[in-house]
């Protein structure tokens, strides 16, 4: 097994540059959509209607576009191969299926979280002063990319982001809201299970605003500290080698 | 160069193409598969460029299992394909892009087929005509230095300059080390140019020879009247005489027709594999 068939530096700079080259116009796009929204409906249109006098939005819409962004950009990173004469050109381009995996997932997960965030914490100091001198009764509260509810979203996004990149994998053509129905289809099917297993402990007691003895127990059970375990370490990886071995598979 | 033994592949279980197919194909030549619609010609093509994995057998290309697509495979090998896509990019930015993943890339040949086909280099590519993109990426593979050129209907949409073009660069750009495989239905763009044949029907190859022993063996003559002897291959009835194929039996050497050779082998495989085997 020679390291060179799998990975080499300089071939995966190349294709990283060659991505970054060809989903450029669409990454734009993206930023310019992302920030139109956020500037013009997350904080004007939201101060002029909510006569608010602390403006606290940064964080929850940092929450929502970095993972709908994000999740929309997973979607498409193997777009080559939703299309039949593109699909030759991206099986054939001399370089590896682990580096064509690598690339993709640098770019849609850390290259997206860094690039993002960046963009969003220059977006609201930008976006504060202009929002001060236009609603100068207001207070515009800073956004803290390294704060815990900004490094919490990022590792969640880090882990779902993987479910996206499977789908872009195996779904050919409407990636995104094909792998939202299965991902729908699995919680209900989960949901009806679970059903049927606990439904009968949840309807037998009761449960007050802001207290369920219940939720809490299985919140705390065993079976439930080992599912937050495989959410957060196991679930991501699997699903990243389960891309790569659906892109190993691709045929024309 | 390309070796395959007992190959089988089929579109699902209903629809088996391949059955123990073998084929051997050494390099320094310019392979013209030809066979009928649905003969497995481009199924057998992208079979070799690692584009569909067979279902048995072993299959290895320039030292490679096409399968697992090693970029080191994938620099030896270009296909052009009969339909392409081709990025909204002008020659310049696709060259510093693609060119710099195949090592051997030479820049000067490439820019002297662009001027011989004559392409225009400050026009995006997908602006390009159906042939202009051909012969484009006909320009670019060949420049890759690669050692297997796969084209599936090279002269489709092609220009009669362009298709003599087509046949003089291609002819100078074969050496000893590298094998193209020109997969054709216009085989009369191909005479002179493609040797051996190899011709596939029904998912066998069922003729594979080169012109040499072709014409030692058979003969393709006009004649007024069909001839009444056993050396009677197969004829063609057109204006008001017959191209008629024959066993070559006084060794007289006659200009090859591709078109009636393949037609007289798919019609009488019999008797072609029985000349061909004495």
């Amino acid at each position: 097994m020679q390291l060179k068939n799998y990975f080499d530096g300089s071939r995966f700079w190349l294709l990283l540059k060659m991505e970054l080259f060809r989903s450029r116009k669409g990454l734009l796009m993206l930023f310019v959509i992302s920030f139109g929204l956020l500037f013009f409906g997350g904080l004007l249109l939201d101060c002029a209607m909510e006569k608010k006098k602390v403006f606290d939005g940064h964080p929850s819409n940092f929450v929502f576009h970095l993972m709908i962004g994000g999740f929309i950009l997973s979607s498409l990173a193997f777009n080559d191969l939703n299309d039949t004469l593109k699909r030759y050109y991206y099986l054939t381009l001399p370089a590896s299926t682990f580096e064509k995996f690598i690339c993709m997932w640098l770019l849609t997960s850390v290259g997206w979280i860094a690039v993002f965030t960046i963009t969003y914490t220059i977006y609201t100091l930008i976006a504060n002063a202009i929002g001060s001198v236009l609603f100068n009764d207001m207070t515009f509260l800073a956004f803290d990319p390294l704060g815990n509810s900004s490094l919490t979203t990022m590792k969640s996004y880090f882990v779902l982001q993987g479910i996206f990149l499977v789908g872009a994998a195996y779904f050919k053509g409407y990636v995104f809201p094909k792998t939202l129905f299965a991902l729908i289809l699995f919680f209900t099917v989960g949901g009806i299970l679970a059903y049927f297993i606990m439904g009968e402990e949840f309807f037998n007691h009761d449960c007050g605003v802001g207290k369920c003895a219940v939720l809490y127990e299985v919140i705390s059970h065993d079976i439930a500290v080992v599912m937050q375990w495989i959410f957060w370490w196991v679930l991501a990886p699997v699903c990243w080698i389960n891309t790569y071995l659906g892109l190993k598979e691709q045929e024309v | 160069m390309i070796q395959i033994e007992n190959l089988s592949f089929g579109y699902g279980q209903k629809r088996p193409l391949f059955k123990e197919l073998n084929l051997s194909l050494p390099s320094g030549n310019i392979y013209g598969l030809l066979g009928k619609n649905g003969a497995g010609k481009s199924t057998l093509l992208k079979i070799i460029s690692g584009l569909l994995f067979p279902t048995d057998g072993t299959l290895d290309v320039v030292g490679f299992r096409p399968k697992d697509r090693y970029p080191h495979f994938l620099n030896e090998i270009y296909l052009v394909t009969e339909e392409f896509h081709l990025p909204s990019i002008k020659i310049e930015q696709y060259l510093s892009l693609y060119s710099p993943f195949y090592p051997r890339f030479n820049r000067s040949l490439f820019d002297e087929y662009i001027n011989e086909f004559k392409l225009p280099r400050d026009q995006k590519l997908n602006a390009l005509s159906y042939g202009q993109k051909k012969n484009f990426l006909l320009s670019f593979g060949l420049a890759t230095d690669c050692k297997l050129l796969i084209l599936d209907e090279p002269t489709n949409g092609l220009d009669i300059p362009s298709k003599s073009q087509f046949r003089k660069i291609v002819a100078n750009a074969i050496h000893e080390d590298r094998s193209f495989i020109i997969s054709t239905h216009q085989v009369r763009d191909m005479e002179n140019l493609i040797d051996p044949i190899i011709i596939l029907d029904e998912g066998k190859i069922v003729f594979f020879e080169n012109y040499e022993r072709i014409s030692k063996k058979l003969s393709i003559t006009r004649q007024a009247e069909l001839p009444d002897n056993n050396t009677l291959v197969y004829a063609e009835s057109y204006l008001g005489a017959y191209t008629v194929v024959t066993e070559n039996t006084n060794m007289e050497e006659t200009s090859m027709n591709l078109e009636i050779l393949f037609n007289a082998v798919v019609s009488n495989k019999s008797k072609i594999n029985e000349i061909f085997k004495r």
